[in-house]
């Protein structure tokens, strides 16, 4: 029999033990037992916990991450809906009624998304993110979908590699971004500028041309809420507009786009005009792509970066 | 006596910092998260904050700008206390107008002389 102190390289057949799991004695969610000489070990439903639970677990494994991003209840509860996060299909692992670590799995039409994946410090390098990796993976298989995304820390080497030995290729880096509060104190030249309410900011996101991350697709913006947006024009008749999410302490989820003339002077403008409305309250924005045309506009416009995440796709044939 | 609140929500992180502060003659306050810190900010206006920016239900950099636009505790002198990077640490603290860091995890041994630091006068310094 395995014991706890052995490490794990590879997992048999989760394939076939996802799709021949047993459901949970209540009728919610499934169970694993992943290692038939281990039954201790066994791989559940996050469906089946509290998002108390969950939350404690969560926060644990990640006590020593140097951006550790910790969460209460009310905030697990919001990521999951605003993400689209199926606890049902999301899995925790388990010994002897301990947790081990957990993954989330968001849902989403054509593609899913890994999230929360996490492991107790003192548990690691067993196998467990392995297998609750390959356990989701296994669960998009099987919905259907064409390709699984995740976003890693850039620097979480050990991540990093778990998730290209799965398959898994580096898609692009993402920053996120901050800004302060205060009014901009930089002078960009005039221009004109129109609110739009909530519905006219999400009618923008349909003519949106980036590529957005999983954080920030239409999807998400338009779950998280509190959405409002600005048109500018400049004097030549360049103009673009700006969506973003509005709450009572900051402002985030900035989507730019010019629509004609130069895309640093409209960017200027739109961030301008952003700032110079909400003067008092503190932004924050995240996976820009680094190589976005309006990363130094914001630059120039006092944002700084926060921290960088590698976002990663696993294509299935 | 001199009232430190220190907003943590580690638990062992915040029994570290407060067992090493604990011989030194400071009246000693912890809130878990960013809400509960700010209004005992509110209520016990004390001498020096300590923030942790990785907190559960608002993020830390956010509390130190409402910390800041304050008018009754917006002149406080706040402290950063954070595993970032020491240049990401320093521009993230300048930036939301904190007096300073202080990297994690925290040494129990150098943490008393940290935050003397900051009670010192005329100490504009970043401590690390």
């Amino acid at each position: 029999m395995m014991t706890s102190s052995e490490s794990v390289t590879s997992v048999v057949n989760i394939g076939e033990l996802v799709t021949a799991s047993q459901q949970c004695k209540n009728g919610k969610g499934w169970v694993i037992y992943p290692y038939p000489d281990a039954p201790s070990v066994k791989l559940v439903s996050a469906i089946q916990f509290t998002y108390d639970e969950l939350v404690g677990a969560y926060n644990q494994t990640r006590v020593d991450y140097i951006v550790p991003m910790p969460m209460n209840t009310a905030r697990l509860q919001e990521y999951v809906r605003t993400y689209d996060v199926d606890l049902e299909l999301s899995g925790v692992a388990r010994e002897n009624g301990h947790v081990l670590g957990l993954a989330m799995l968001g849902v989403r039409p054509g593609h899913t998304w890994v999230t929360r994946l996490g492991v107790l410090p003192v548990k690691r390098r067993r196998g467990t993110g392995q297998l609750l990796m390959e356990c989701l993976i296994e669960q998009s298989r099987n919905l259907g979908v064409g390709y699984v995304t995740l976003d890693v820390i850039k620097h979480n080497d050990p991540a990093l590699k778990l998730f290209l030995k799965l398959g898994f290729r580096d898609v692009r880096e993402l920053l996120i971004v901050r800004r302060p509060p205060g009014p901009p104190t930089l002078n960009v030249g005039p221009y004109t500028v129109h609110p739009f309410d909530c519905h006219e900011a999400i009618e923008l996101l349909h003519q949106r041309r980036s590529v957005p991350s999983w954080l920030d697709e239409r999807e998400s913006l338009v779950n998280a809420g509190n959405l409002a947006a600005l048109r500018v024009e400049l004097p030549t008749g360049a103009w673009g507009w700006l969506v973003y999410q509005e709450t009572p302490f900051q402002l985030a989820r900035l989507v730019l786009q010019a629509e004609t003339g130069d895309p640093h002077r409209v960017g200027l403008a739109l961030i301008h005009a952003l700032h110079t409305l909400h003067p008092a309250l503190d932004t924050k924005s995240e996976n820009l792509p680094l190589d976005s045309p309006y990363w130094p506009t914001l630059q120039e416009l006092g944002y700084i970066e926060s921290f960088r995440r590698i976002e990663m796709r696993l294509d299935f044939a | 006596m001199k009232t430190i609140l220190l907003i943590e929500d580690n638990v062992d992180n915040a029994k570290i910092a407060m067992r090493s502060l604990k011989p030194h003659s400071y009246r000693l306050l912890h809130a878990p998260d960013g809400e509960s810190g700010l209004v005992m900010a509110m209520e016990e206006r004390p001498d020096l904050i300590l923030l942790d920016l990785g907190l559960p239900d608002v993020e830390g950099q956010t509390l130190a700008a409402l910390i800041r636009g304050s008018a009754e505790i917006g002149r406080v002198p706040l402290v950063a206390v954070t595993a970032w990077p020491p240049e990401t640490a320093a521009q993230m603290a300048r930036a939301y107008g904190c007096d300073g860091y202080i990297s994690k995890p925290i040494s129990p041994r150098q943490f008393p002389a940290q935050i003397a630091a900051y009670f010192a006068e005329g100490n504009d310094d970043d401590v690390e």
